[in-house]
């Protein structure tokens, strides 16, 4: 059977195509871009490529081109017509020839395969569609987030306990994936930096052992029933110095600036700034610019990385029912880079603050 | 998302391997009267960027461009401050970080007076990078390459053979964690295997688990509380340094079965290790199967495009199911011994 998240976002996915006007919606995933895939129907795919199906009455046809994956789909996505389609692209470019009259939208439109989205006849571009329920949240999905954020600081709590001087980066996260297959979590985004001010940033782990002094910086995106959730932490190895903590004190108070501008009916484009100004008034304002630093928080849902995007430019509303992180996660000129942000659900009068995590810099000791 | 290990070691992968890749493609491109080669890579489509540059991106996307001379151009919406860790594990190539890699492609093309370009994998590009090509560079003629590109790779170097064996040792030492008198969860089975793997230097590790196989041998991916049958398996699916694997063990509980399964296993090694080159796999299982045991399914996958494993051959569709001398696959088998299945997977090298 589906489980209830799937059946409330299954009730407002058609819902919203009925509104559309639209007879069919195709959309697109992979492991890397799923959320589309998965409101469409729970899958979590994990190789190969994936189109879906969904018609107006509700009926879903999951196209899968890797064998591995349609047995998993099989047993996993009860109430699903699941199809193995090695050409992934030329089956559902025949299936679609069944509905030359019919108004079909897609989504996510930019990575509809070429020959598919090359279609004249009716493929619409229903990304925007399907964006808006993403970013606005049910109440149980919502809670998913918040199991996924406990998750996140138990995870955060693995993974300082698993730091101390000689261990390498990967060793340090694979404590972390561990504790999370047993523990309900199937898939994480994580990276990690691990140094000083030579520092620009998080990336894969590349085999770095850490030593006296090192700021490890992370960001850990565990995902529980399809939803992601995010922590951004620092630690140090050994005693901070002065300069870390300094340092740590500003991208703080930073962070909290963002989190108290957080409210229904703001813009995301406010958060950005309320963290922003923090910086500026310390004199680093270039170290918010997009030389030092990608964005100052995003959505997160059923994608890590969701929208909006918490930047300065740009000016989606907030609704009560968002989940965001707000994380000021720059290059520090002192002490090189450094991250901290907790994620949170947008209310009418605020905002509630999900991940329970102190807002320290650690230290490990050596 | 890929978290494991990503580095670059030129002991592992010499630039001049590298280097005698991109001679490869451009000879085949040279026979195809091309003017340039391009190749999409993210997350589950890495494969031809890694062969080509020893470049996986962990997020986001991107297009690598091999003209007919000169420097190879790797366009990504990645962050320009990862920029310097992407050149870090791709020496060959100009990094140009843009949110329009198509259209930073595309100009390059139309700068370069290209006319006629393949791109491998064409149908499956994702039309807003095709988009953003064409409308860069509108009289450049694309075509698929998918072909030219799959003959070159259907004999993998010495470089790419060491880390596919490396790869294999990391799922090998996951699997042998496994105790199946101890383990009686599927989670923590899952868990502890990932995490040896990942221990080790994998740079991902997927675990599947087909909990009860005398109920299902379908394989899942699990992360919780789930019982172990009597008789179970696990396939561990790893990555290291860009080559992938996967190795499946069937596990048993009682002394006898696992006495049949240890039987099975040496039989499958033996088969995998015997693989000839030009002789078809499906009939060489047929004609090695063991006594009372029935061949219910194989495949075998390649890296022969952007998917790190693409089945080539299986028992469903035979396709052209033998390797080359210097070939490499991965076997999927599954048996059927006196009502009991068994699974097996390993590398085979030909």
């Amino acid at each position: 059977m589906p489980t209830p998240l799937a059946e409330a976002r299954s009730a407002r996915l058609l819902e919203a195509v009925a509104a559309a006007g639209l007879d069919l919606l195709l959309v697109y995933g992979n492991a890397w871009q799923n959320d589309y895939l998965r409101y469409v129907c729970d899958f979590g795919i994990l190789e190969g490529q994936a189109l879906a199906l969904l018609h107006a009455d509700g009926h879903v046809i999951l196209y899968l081109d890797s064998p591995l994956e349609v047995d998993r789909a099989e047993v996993e996505c009860a109430g699903i017509e699941i199809v193995h389609a090695p050409d992934l692209v030329g089956e559902v470019d025949r299936a679609l020839d069944r509905f030359r009259n019919q108004r079909v939208g897609s989504a996510p439109h930019r990575l509809i395969p070429r020959k598919i989205a090359a279609r004249r006849e009716g493929l619409s571009d229903a990304t925007a569609l399907i964006d808006r329920l993403l970013m606005a949240k049910l109440v149980c999905e919502v809670d998913a987030i918040r199991r996924a954020a406990r998750l996140a600081d138990e995870g955060y709590a693995v993974f300082r306990a698993a730091a101390r001087p000689g261990r390498a980066d990967y060793e340090l996260i694979a404590e972390v994936e561990a504790f999370y297959r047993a523990h309900g979590v199937d898939d994480n985004f994580q990276i990690i930096g691990v140094g000083g001010p030579e520092v620009r940033g998080m990336a894969p782990p590349g085999g770095k052992r850490l030593k006296r002094g090192d700021l490890v910086t992370t960001e850990l995106t565990p995902c529980v029933d399809g939803y992601y959730a995010q922590i951004c932490r620092t630690l140090v190895v050994g005693a901070p110095s002065a300069e870390q903590v300094a340092a740590f004190a500003l991208y703080r108070t930073a962070m909290e600036a963002g989190i108290t501008a957080v409210r229904a009916g703001i813009t995301a484009a406010d958060i950005a700034r309320a963290e922003n100004e923090v910086f500026r008034a310390h004199g680093l304002g270039d170290y918010v610019t997009d030389a030092y630093t990608r964005v100052r928080g995003h959505g997160v849902g059923l994608f890590a990385d969701s929208k909006p995007h918490i930047l300065e430019g740009v000016t989606t509303r907030i609704d009560a029912g968002m989940t965001l992180i707000v994380h000021p996660n720059t290059y520090h000129p002192i002490v090189g880079y450094l991250v901290l942000g907790d994620v949170v659900v947008a209310t009418e009068q605020g905002c509630e603050v999900l991940t329970a995590t102190p807002r320290e810099l650690f230290s490990v000791s050596p | 998302m890929r978290r494991g290990l990503m580095a670059r070691d030129e002991s592992e992968l010499p630039q001049d391997v590298l280097a005698a890749r991109l001679d490869g493609l451009r000879a085949a491109m040279g026979r195809d009267r091309l003017d340039g080669f391009v190749c999409y890579t993210n997350l589950v489509q890495p494969s031809a960027v890694t062969y080509l540059t020893g470049f996986t991106p962990y997020w986001s996307d991107g297009l690598l461009l091999v003209p007919r001379s000169g420097a190879p151009v790797f366009a990504t919406a990645l962050s320009k401050r990862v920029a310097g860790w992407i050149a870090s594990t791709n020496p060959v190539s100009e990094i140009a970080c843009t949110p329009k890699p198509g259209a930073a492609i595309g100009t390059r093309l139309a700068a370069q007076g290209a006319r006629r370009v393949a791109v491998l994998e064409l149908d499956r590009l994702p039309g807003g990078l095709f988009a953003e090509i064409i409308g860069a560079a509108p009289a450049v003629e694309l075509i698929d390459g998918s072909a030219a590109f799959a003959t070159l790779r259907r004999r993998i170097d010495t470089a790419e053979r060491a880390l596919i064996e490396r790869a294999d040792m990391l799922a090998r030492t996951a699997l042998m964690q496994i105790d199946p008198a101890q383990v009686a969860d599927a989670g923590a089975a899952a868990g502890l295997a990932e995490k040896q793997a990942r221990l080790h230097g994998a740079e991902e590790a997927y675990i599947a688990v087909a909990p009860n196989l005398a109920g299902d041998r379908r394989m899942i991916r699990v992360s919780g509380p789930l019982p172990l049958a009597d008789r179970f398996a696990l396939r561990a699916t790893v990555a290291y340094k860009g080559s992938w694997v996967r190795r499946t063990r069937t596990f048993a509980k009682d002394a006898a079965a696992q006495k049949a399964v240890a039987r099975t296993d040496a039989w499958f090694e033996t088969v995998s290790a015997s693989i000839a080159p030009g002789r078809p796999i499906g009939a060489h299982l047929a004609a090695q199967m063991p006594a009372g045991a029935t061949l219910t399914d194989w495949m075998a996958e390649s890296p022969i495009g952007s998917y790190p494993l693409e089945a080539v051959a299986s028992a469903r569709a035979p396709g052209r199911d033998d390797l080359p001398d210097g070939g490499f696959a991965v076997l999927t088998v599954a048996l059927e011994i006196g009502g009991t299945p068994w699974l097996g997977a390993a590398p085979v090298f030909a």
